[in-house]
């Protein structure tokens, strides 16, 4: 009984020009190119007022100026200690100095360093946003970016850097909008955390109770995008940014360091 | 319908489709830039970026300085003693190797908190520019976080107990400020950790903060020159 159907319609499928075919694939296409379109518009949302475009233009501005002091400020740095290392000459007292500043240029995170480790990726969901749900809950925030942050410090992280900035220690992380500043540097998704550690540092990672209810709370639940690409060549940068002090200096008399003792806050300087 | 109304069709319907991919293309290149921020967002981001360029000069013009001193200073190298002595001993402090002192705030802490809530508070210490800072005693640098259960949290293996101490130094009324303000750290805690009682004070005088035990130099990494 079915069988005169279905020759029926494929008889009639076999009729229809091939030009009404081209046309259908071409119609179907631009559906759903419009639906990507309409669906990219889900989790960051576009402003526009008549007040944007000058904000918008001052701060490409300033992050550009931004750029190019950091790059200035590398670039002295590497002459200076060019210069400090020739200007040294027999001068034992200036030879100690020097190697000393070179260990603590190394220790603060002012010099590029290269190691094995890993790079960690971190991005937005690319889940669409089901409605009534925050859309910012399918973002990456700086929030998540600190919790990797310390997951990786605890799980033996030695140096550590977020799309090219240095992780020091005034290093702040903070949520603008849909973007995060981190050193007050404007950083965009996607976050890739360049680490160097010993081995073991992946295991140790993934297998922490800590790192294991990031996953569940912002990969499984929210569709963040989470990656792992371990090296044995990570390059870290250097911290280009001010290394000023403006209340704090020397101390008077040598405070001893804890040392596993109980819990003692500072103490007030006399 | 005819063969050339047909292709007048399809051309429009490809033509259409094409500007639609490229509007699709130029989008994903775009999202997460600038253009997806609001105009309060945009404020609050260029005072960043103002004051950190602030900064970033400040420290150009410090060592273009440094480094006319080392070129005037000729081969000797012995003009260079001081300022040399002078950058060690900065950087010293700065990194945690060496013992800091000066004015700032106390936040005294008594509670249950959490490891999150404590590494959240020294974010926004430093985020308010905080020079140094220590939990308990215990200078915290690079590596070292607030780890474990609220009743049992730790620092660098020491234990903080039921009640202890955040020192900071910094500006006093720039980390009270962000500190205490709506929406900030101390009044989500209280929201969302309401048996935590957390005070900020701005320290009467200076306070001292030790060097760290950590050792900060990376052990597999080799500098890249």
């Amino acid at each position: 009984m079915g069988q005169p159907v279905v020759s029926a319609v494929t008889g009639r499928l076999r009729r229809v020009p091939g030009w009404q075919w081209t046309f259908a694939v071409a119609l179907l296409a631009l559906g759903f190119l419009i639906a990507v379109q309409l669906g990219a518009e889900g989790p960051r949302v576009r402003y526009s007022s008549s007040e944007r475009p000058p904000l918008l233009e001052t701060a490409r501005e300033l992050d550009a100026a931004q750029a190019a002091l950091q790059e200035r400020i590398l670039s002295l740095r590497d002459q200076i200690a060019a210069a400090e290392v020739a200007s040294a000459g027999n001068d034992q007292a200036v030879t100690d100095l020097n190697e000393g500043l070179a260990a603590a240029r190394l220790a603060a995170g002012l010099v590029e360093i290269e190691g094995p480790g890993i790079v960690v990726r971190i991005d937005d969901s690319g889940l669409p946003v089901p409605p009534g749900e925050a859309a910012a809950d399918y973002l990456v925030s700086a929030s998540d970016l600190r919790d990797l942050v310390v997951e990786l410090w605890q799980a033996g992280a030695e140096a550590m850097s977020v799309n090219g900035e240095r992780v020091v220690e005034t290093t702040a992380l903070t949520d603008i909008g849909s973007s995060i500043l981190v050193n007050s540097a404007y950083l965009q998704p996607p976050y890739d955390l360049s680490v160097i550690g010993p081995e073991g540092l992946y295991d140790r990672l993934t297998t922490s109770p800590g790192f294991i209810d990031l996953v569940r709370t912002r990969v499984q639940d929210y569709g963040l995008e989470l990656g792992f690409l371990p090296s044995d060549a990570v390059v870290v940068p250097a911290f280009a940014g001010a290394v000023s002090l403006t209340q704090g200096r020397p101390e008077a008399t040598p405070v001893p360091a804890a040392s596993g003792a109980p819990a003692a806050p500072g103490q007030p300087a006399p | 319908m005819k063969q050339p109304r047909a292709l007048t069709a399809v051309t429009l319907v490809a033509f259409v489709l094409g500007i639609l991919l490229v509007m699709q293309l130029r989008a994903q290149d775009s999202v997460g830039g600038m253009e997806q921020l609001s105009a309060a967002d945009l404020t609050v981001l260029i005072a960043n970026l103002n004051d950190r360029n602030n900064l970033l000069r400040a420290e150009v013009a410090d060592l273009e300085a440094d480094l006319r001193a080392i070129e005037a200073s000729g081969a000797s190298g012995q003009g260079n003693v001081g300022r040399l002595q002078a950058d060690l001993t900065r950087l010293r402090l700065w990194a945690g190797l060496d013992a800091i002192e000066g004015r700032g705030v106390v936040v005294a802490i008594v509670g249950p908190i959490t490891a999150d809530a404590v590494n959240d508070l020294l974010d926004e210490l430093r985020l308010a520019g905080a020079e140094a800072i220590a939990v308990a005693g215990v200078r915290v640098v690079p590596g070292a976080t607030v780890a474990g259960t609220p009743a049992a949290l730790s620092i660098e293996g020491v234990d903080l107990g039921r009640a202890f101490e955040v020192h900071a130094i910094g500006s006093p009324q720039a980390l009270q400020a962000i500190l205490d303000r709506s929406g900030g750290i101390v009044s989500r805690i209280a929201v969302g950790q309401p048996d935590v009682s957390l005070e900020v004070v701005p320290s009467e005088t200076a306070l001292r903060l030790p060097a760290t035990e950590r050792d900060l130099t990376p052990d597999g990494a080799t500098p890249r020159l």
